[in-house]
């Protein structure tokens, strides 16, 4: 190997974690307060819901698919929480498995229009998107779900959400680590582990590559792939959960733009270490990386309008480096 | 005087060099053959003529001067029409032969006319066509309609319309069956009388034997060598191979036929309307189905493993009968695939060799307990490390993309892939696509080593490919066994004769109905 080989190919490989990291020490040169600890924990905790999203993006990612029903699923998610603790007076576990078993279901039905009806997985998802942004206006005749609200009915409801159920949202472990930064981390583990160590996680990454050379080497594709859309709609479910409990009432608006992040994270990840594809750990540092870029532009006294710009400029970007750069390898 | 000549061409990518400067005359009126074992830098060649590395050493004369073309299209209107490999993408399938023949000229080119004129189309399609002959076809119908044959003619046809100095035509039998390859040759014949250069590139040395005035050769990036007709496929397979002397060697040995039968079929019917087929492979044994496209080889390889249902009949491995509704409950039943055409229907292109070699069989290298789903990746290591001694893969190593393997290469991971686990019957289906003798060689080495236990299957449209590795010879004919020879009394007539002989019982079947 000549020299100019290893250096482009160092490139491609740590080439975005050197950006991170040059990103991390000149945010922090400029404005120290950046570094502070309370301030680091507050950036992983502005990723933690899109982020999660997008690790369960990167399932569907993986299997050449891709999920545009995730945002609205958390924020379905955030309703139906809101609803079976206010409403229902569930408690906290019920909720939260109630929760989890919605999510599941539409990513089941995700699965199920694209691998058995054979629908375009981009309109399949996108017309479940539709479908469920509407649907979680429907219990509460379109108004967002607080505490002490009025129902349909005229009367007040009488449950409010627990504190073991808010303990998911806003409790700090130590007095310092949010839990839902533990949840997103603990999360990116396993995703990673799956992804990476098990026989199944091989087998999706082969259906991505070449669904037919899968299906010959006896995998249940068509399995698989539903089974990829489920778990995308189970941990959707998850994010909307920790953001339920996080704000401690379910808005009707609040599922706005976590679509996005969540792909323009999972995006950003295929230029992680130069994998070029779908990836647990690259999922996790493109969601931190844009979080903590925004955060210290913010601390720079960048005009909040500029975020979804510079959001854009990271994800083209990280695009343009994983399609043309990384492929003259 | 030369057509198309090129001079001491050279090429590198990165620090491999694939081209040592090699220089080849193209004569009008001359099928001129390049032949070279995978890798050897043909592929690459074609590339640089027809203008796809605009970047190399040497120089290209086309009609005695020089010219260097920075794209495909560039060379295209120099004079070079290439067809490639894959006819899909020299034809548009969803649009008529008519509009097909006049696209270049009439609806994309320079100088097309900004109305679509129906008429005018089919003027210059008919002129077209019946300079290719091309007359036993209507015109207006669809391209997608039509036999692969047809195709190739119509792309042919095309690439001639511009009476370009120089055809390119890459492997262009490489999915025809033989009486296909047939019309295509006496079509060539008749374009060389008329003075077309003609560089034709296959893996089929018995058709260039046939066809060909001259071969040039490419070894390992250098010139080869250049032979005149008439030559004999040892030569040219010398000039390729070199020292290789096991060249014309059959890897096949005494056919021993004492082995349990671990495959028997009975009356089975792999394609509706189809006699029924009867067949025992044994233990130990390496059984060759050939016969040409439409015979049935393809169907009767997906009954054996569970991608096509038999119409009826009975599949028995260990004298139990199994049927297998997918391909994991074939591979479950102890049946193993091998599949044809490995780029769609084997190779998972992002993965490393050893993530190829080891996907079937991925519980093997469970690790903690086996619900954990968890692999041990040194175990799958050692079992990649193991299978690519083995079967003589060129590689950096088990973590090199399969992707950077040559064509025969990445065939050996395929097959490998199967190796790993005992198997009751493993069919490969037309396994020599595209690949060197070399390969061809290692991979039959191979089977042969590791038969002991398992009937292996091998289906293929080449009878040499097959008298190369049987033990016995079975043939074809429309979904039933024409006949079958234990290789040590091959009669190359008889077979070909039974490959081609009218389908009786067919024909009995249609009067009587």
């Amino acid at each position: 190997m000549s020299r100019k080989g290893d250096m482009s190919n160092f490139f491609i490989r740590y080439g975005f974690l050197i950006v991170v990291a040059v990103s991390f020490v000149g945010l922090g040169l400029v404005q120290p307060a950046f570094w502070s600890g309370p301030n680091q924990f507050s950036i992983l905790l502005g990723v933690t819901v899109y982020a999660i999203l997008a690790l369960g993006l990167t399932f569907t990612l993986v299997i050449d698919g891709l999920d545009l029903s995730v945002g609205s699923t958390a924020a379905m998610t955030v309703m139906a929480a809101s609803y079976c603790m206010v409403v229902a007076e569930m408690s906290g576990t019920a909720t939260v498995l109630t929760c989890l078993a919605l999510g599941a279901l539409i990513g089941l039905v995700n699965g199920i229009l694209i691998v058995r009806l054979r629908i375009p997985d981009l309109l399949a998802t996108l017309g479940t998107m539709f479908l469920i942004q509407g649907l979680q206006l429907i219990p509460s005749g379109g108004r967002s779900i607080g505490t002490g609200m009025i129902l349909p009915n005229g009367e007040e409801a009488a449950g409010s959400f627990s504190d073991g159920f808010l303990f998911l949202g806003q409790g700090r472990l130590f007095d310092l680590v949010p839990t839902p930064v533990l949840f997103m981390l603990a999360l990116a583990v396993i995703v990673y582990v799956v992804l990476d160590h098990t026989r199944w996680g091989r087998v999706f990454y082969a259906i991505g590559g070449n669904a037919e050379a899968a299906r010959l080497v006896g995998a249940e594709v068509d399995r698989y792939r539903i089974v990829a859309y489920v778990l995308s709609g189970l941990i959707a479910s998850v994010g909307g959960i920790i953001l339920a409990a996080r704000v401690g009432r379910g808005d009707v608006s609040s599922g706005g733009g976590l679509l996005l992040d969540a792909v323009g994270a999972a995006l950003i990840g295929f230029a992680v270490l130069g994998a070029r594809r779908p990836n647990a750990f690259g999922t996790i540092v493109g969601a931190i990386f844009v979080g903590m870029l925004l955060n210290g532009l913010t601390m720079l006294n960048l005009p909040y309008f500029w975020q979804d710009f510079i959001k854009g400029v990271v994800l083209v970007a990280a695009l343009a480096f994983t399609f043309g750069l990384a492929r003259r390898r | 005087m030369t057509a198309v000549s090129v001079r001491d061409i050279g090429k590198r990518f990165g620090p491999t060099v694939a081209l040592h400067g090699v220089s080849f005359d193209f004569n009008p009126g001359e099928i001129f053959a390049l032949v070279g074992a995978n890798g050897a830098g043909k592929s690459t060649l074609i590339k640089i003529i027809c203008g796809y590395y605009p970047d190399y050493d040497g120089e290209i004369l086309v009609d005695g001067k020089p010219v260097r073309f920075s794209s495909p299209h560039e060379a295209y209107r120099n004079g070079i029409a290439t067809v490639h490999q894959l006819i899909d993408q020299g034809v548009v399938p969803n649009m008529t032969i008519a509009e097909n023949l006049a696209l270049a000229e009439l609806l994309v080119g320079e100088g097309a006319p900004f109305f679509y004129r129906p008429q005018q189309i089919a003027r210059r399609a008919a002129e077209i066509a019946a300079r290719m002959g091309l007359d036993h076809l209507d015109l207006d119908m669809q391209v997608a309609d039509l036999a692969q044959s047809d195709r190739q003619l119509i792309a042919i046809a095309r690439a001639l319309a511009t009476d370009p100095k120089l055809l390119i035509l890459d492997e262009p039998t490489s999915s025809l069956s033989e009486r296909e390859a047939d019309r295509l040759f006496s079509r060539l014949d008749r374009l060389r009388r008329e003075g077309v250069a003609i560089l034709y590139v296959s893996h089929r040395l018995h058709e260039i034997e046939r066809i060909a005035d001259r071969v040039g050769v490419i070894r390992d990036g250098r010139f080869g060598g250049l032979l005149q007709a008439p030559f004999k496929v040892t030569e040219i397979v010398t000039a390729m191979v070199g020292d290789l002397d096991r060249a014309e060697d059959r890897v096949a040995v005494v056919p021993d036929q004492s082995g349990a039968p671990r495959l028997e079929l009975r009356d089975l019917v792999v394609m509706p309307g189809a006699p029924p087929l009867n067949l025992v492979a044994r233990a130990g044994e390496i059984v060759g189905v050939t016969g040409l496209i439409g015979a049935g080889k393809s169907e009767l390889a997906q009954c054996l493993f569970g991608l096509r249902q038999p119409v009826s009949g009975q599949i028995l491995v260990d004298g139990s009968p199994v049927a297998s509704a997918s391909a994991a409950q074939a591979i479950g039943n102890g049946i193993f695939l091998v599949p044809e055409d490995r780029a769609a229907n084997a190779v998972i292109p992002e993965f490393t060799i050893r993530h190829n070699i080891t996907l079937p069989f991925l519980r093997d290298f469970g690790a903690l307990f086996s619900w954990s789903g968890l692999i041990r990746h040194d175990a799958e290591k050692r079992a990649a490390m193991r299978m690519i001694g083995a079967m003589g893969v060129k590689c950096d190593g088990e973590s090199a993309e399969i992707g950077s393997l040559s064509g025969g290469n990445q065939q050996k991971v395929v097959v490998a892939r199967w190796l790993v686990k005992p198997s009751r019957v493993l069919l490969l289906d037309e396994p020599y696509q595209g690949i060197d003798i070399r390969s061809r060689h290692d991979i039959n080495a191979h089977l042969r080593a590791n038969c002991r236990d398992r009937a292996v299957i091998v289906f293929a449209a080449d009878l040499d490919e097959i008298l190369e590795v049987a033990d016995r010879v079975v043939v074809l004919n429309h979904g039933a066994v024409a006949g079958q020879q234990l290789v040590g009394a091959i009669d190359r007539r008889q077979l070909v004769h039974w490959a081609a002989q009218a389908p009786q019982s067919r024909e009995k079947g249609r009067a009587a109905v």
